[in-house]
């Protein structure tokens, strides 16, 4: 197949831009305490993991999720790499061993900006669309 | 993450998490796991119910009960299931003292709560209902971490040492009993370490454990022909290694897991002195489950148990194999229904205590054992 291909050029501009939309789809935004501005993929499923509790600058961090949808399944599925049942079940593996607390659920993107704004180290996740004023949003590396 | 319960107290976040399961067990022969489960039976029932805190970034407290009635096992007398303080210096490096559930294998310290699971009975050559509480728990304390390996991916390591956990409801007293002997006294201490490594390959993680342990025991005969005469077993560290495999890659989830455990027993008593006892087996499982909807998985294992030293001429008590099949339904978020059969091929020896006991078949073993078990489980 050449590369020059027009029909090739069409599938591969058109799939890129799909990623483009997915990865564009999901914000991350954090409290104004955590100093960092940008955060790796490996930190950030760490901290939804609940293996990490600090970035690379020392900011404690505090892991905040939303109650379910489109936003939440496409975070998920984008930086921590579980469906939606598979971190639940995670997470409550890890409490009924004792070993952590459920994050912080909310019901929407206006309430996980609001909760994030005022809630020091807190790290969450927003549709991109989403206004996010208070609150910083962390580039992902 | 729809249902919590969690509150505040002088500004520290507290959370309440429970769990409870009722299950039904109707087998076409033997009666396993204590139960009648011959003429079908609702003696399966458990329940948890934990507290816990963060107190300080780094520092957080917690405590769990649990309680069950499961045939002859537990009969309703609770016991503190964990209860430690967790104090974690940075992600590479963190200590908990007091009552831990013990890490061994994928999982030991998870196998009460059948929500996260696809099972309503784990592969029983690996996690034995019946002997749960000599393994589930250590009293002391664990060193624990998480480290980075980079584009590698990352290492989890947990290393303890304590006394181990006896529960006189449990499947080791009723082994004791239904072998002819009492236990009057009972200790023992354990050791281990746990290390996983999660695979930069997506979902697979990787891991080993070793546990070096003791159960020192003392009693007396309680029938047959040494009646009355007291007996001691000092036991030497016995000995348990296991590898595992878990991948969870989408709506599939596959998991292995393989376990040697060897111990040397020297058996004391006043009518027949003193001899040693060396014993062993072998424990592993396969199994595969796809998540078909939201509401809908299936699932299969295969789990095999072997022992070293099988009745003389009883080719069934070598072994117990189990091919089970599962369909699980979460009816809501936090409620689960799961029909699940068995076909169990062999019972294991007198001392296997991996569900068949005489006492539940005072007319002896069938070689095969067809068993269904339906399981409702609810948790927040």
């Amino acid at each position: 197949m050449k590369l020059t291909n027009p029909l090739f050029l069409a599938v591969t501009l058109g799939a890129l831009a799909a990623l483009n939309l997915v990865a564009g789809e999901v914000k991350i935004i954090a409290n104004s305490s955590v100093g960092a501005s940008s955060v790796s993929a490996d930190e950030l499923k760490g901290v939804f993991l609940a293996t990490k509790t600090s970035l690379s600058d020392g900011s404690h961090v505090e892991p905040v999720v939303l109650k379910g949808g489109a936003t939440h399944e496409a975070f998920l599925k984008e930086y921590v790499g579980k469906t939606d049942s598979a971190f639940e079940t995670y997470f409550r593996s890890l409490v009924f061993t004792g070993k952590a607390s459920m994050p912080k659920a909310l019901a929407s993107d206006g309430d996980m900006v609001a909760y994030v704004a005022r809630t020091k180290g807190a790290i969450g996740y927003v549709s991109g669309g989403t206004a996010t004023e208070g609150v910083k949003t962390l580039e992902v590396k | 993450m729809h249902a919590q319960f969690d509150f505040t107290v002088d500004g520290l976040p507290v959370q309440v998490h429970s769990f409870l399961s009722q299950g039904f067990a109707y087998s076409n022969d033997n009666n396993y796991l204590t139960m009648q489960t011959s003429k079908g039976s609702f003696a399966m029932t458990d329940v948890g119910v934990n507290v816990s805190a963060q107190l300080t970034d780094r520092l957080r407290v917690g405590a769990q009960v649990y309680d069950r009635d499961i045939g002859q096992l537990g009969k309703w007398h609770p016991t503190l299931d964990w209860a430690f303080v967790d104090y974690k210096f940075a992600d590479w490096f963190g200590v908990r003292a007091g009552k831990v559930k013990t890490v061994l294998g994928l999982y030991n310290d998870t196998q009460d709560m059948e929500a996260l699971h696809t099972w309503a009975l784990l592969p029983q050559s690996t996690y034995p209902l019946d002997m749960r509480a000599t393994n589930i728990a250590h009293t002391g304390g664990d060193v624990y971490g998480n480290i980075s390996l980079h584009k590698a991916g990352s290492l989890a390591y947990t290393a303890y040492a304590g006394l181990r956990s006896f529960d006189p409801w449990g499947g080791y007293y009723y082994f004791s009993l239904a072998s002819g002997f009492n236990i009057e006294k009972i200790s023992g201490h354990t050791e281990g370490f746990d290390i996983r490594w999660n695979t930069p390959i997506s979902g697979l993680t990787a891991g080993t454990s070793f546990v070096n342990s003791t159960i020192n025991r003392s009693g007396q005969w309680i029938s047959g022909p040494f009646l009355g005469y007291s007996y001691s077993i000092t036991n030497h560290p016995e000995r348990t290694v296991a590898a595992y495999l878990e991948l969870v890659r989408g709506n599939w989830h596959f998991a292995g897991e393989f376990r040697n455990w060897n111990v040397l027993n020297e058996i004391s008593s006043t009518i027949l002195g003193t001899f040693p006892y060396q014993d062993g087996d072998q424990e592993s499982y396969v199994s595969g489950a796809y998540r078909v909807s939201k509401h809908i998985e299936l699932g299969t294992y295969y789990s095999h148990y072997h022992v070293d030293s099988p009745t003389a001429g009883d080719p069934n008590s070598s072994h117990i194999n189990d091919n089970a099949a599962t369909v699980r339904f979460d009816l809501m978020s936090h409620w689960d229904l799961k029909i699940e059969e068995h076909f169990i091929r062999g019972y294991g020896n007198s001392y296997s205590a991996h569900g068949f006991y005489a006492t539940q078949n005072p007319e002896g073993y069938k070689p095969n054992t067809d068993l269904l078990v339906v399981r409702t489980g609810w948790s927040f």
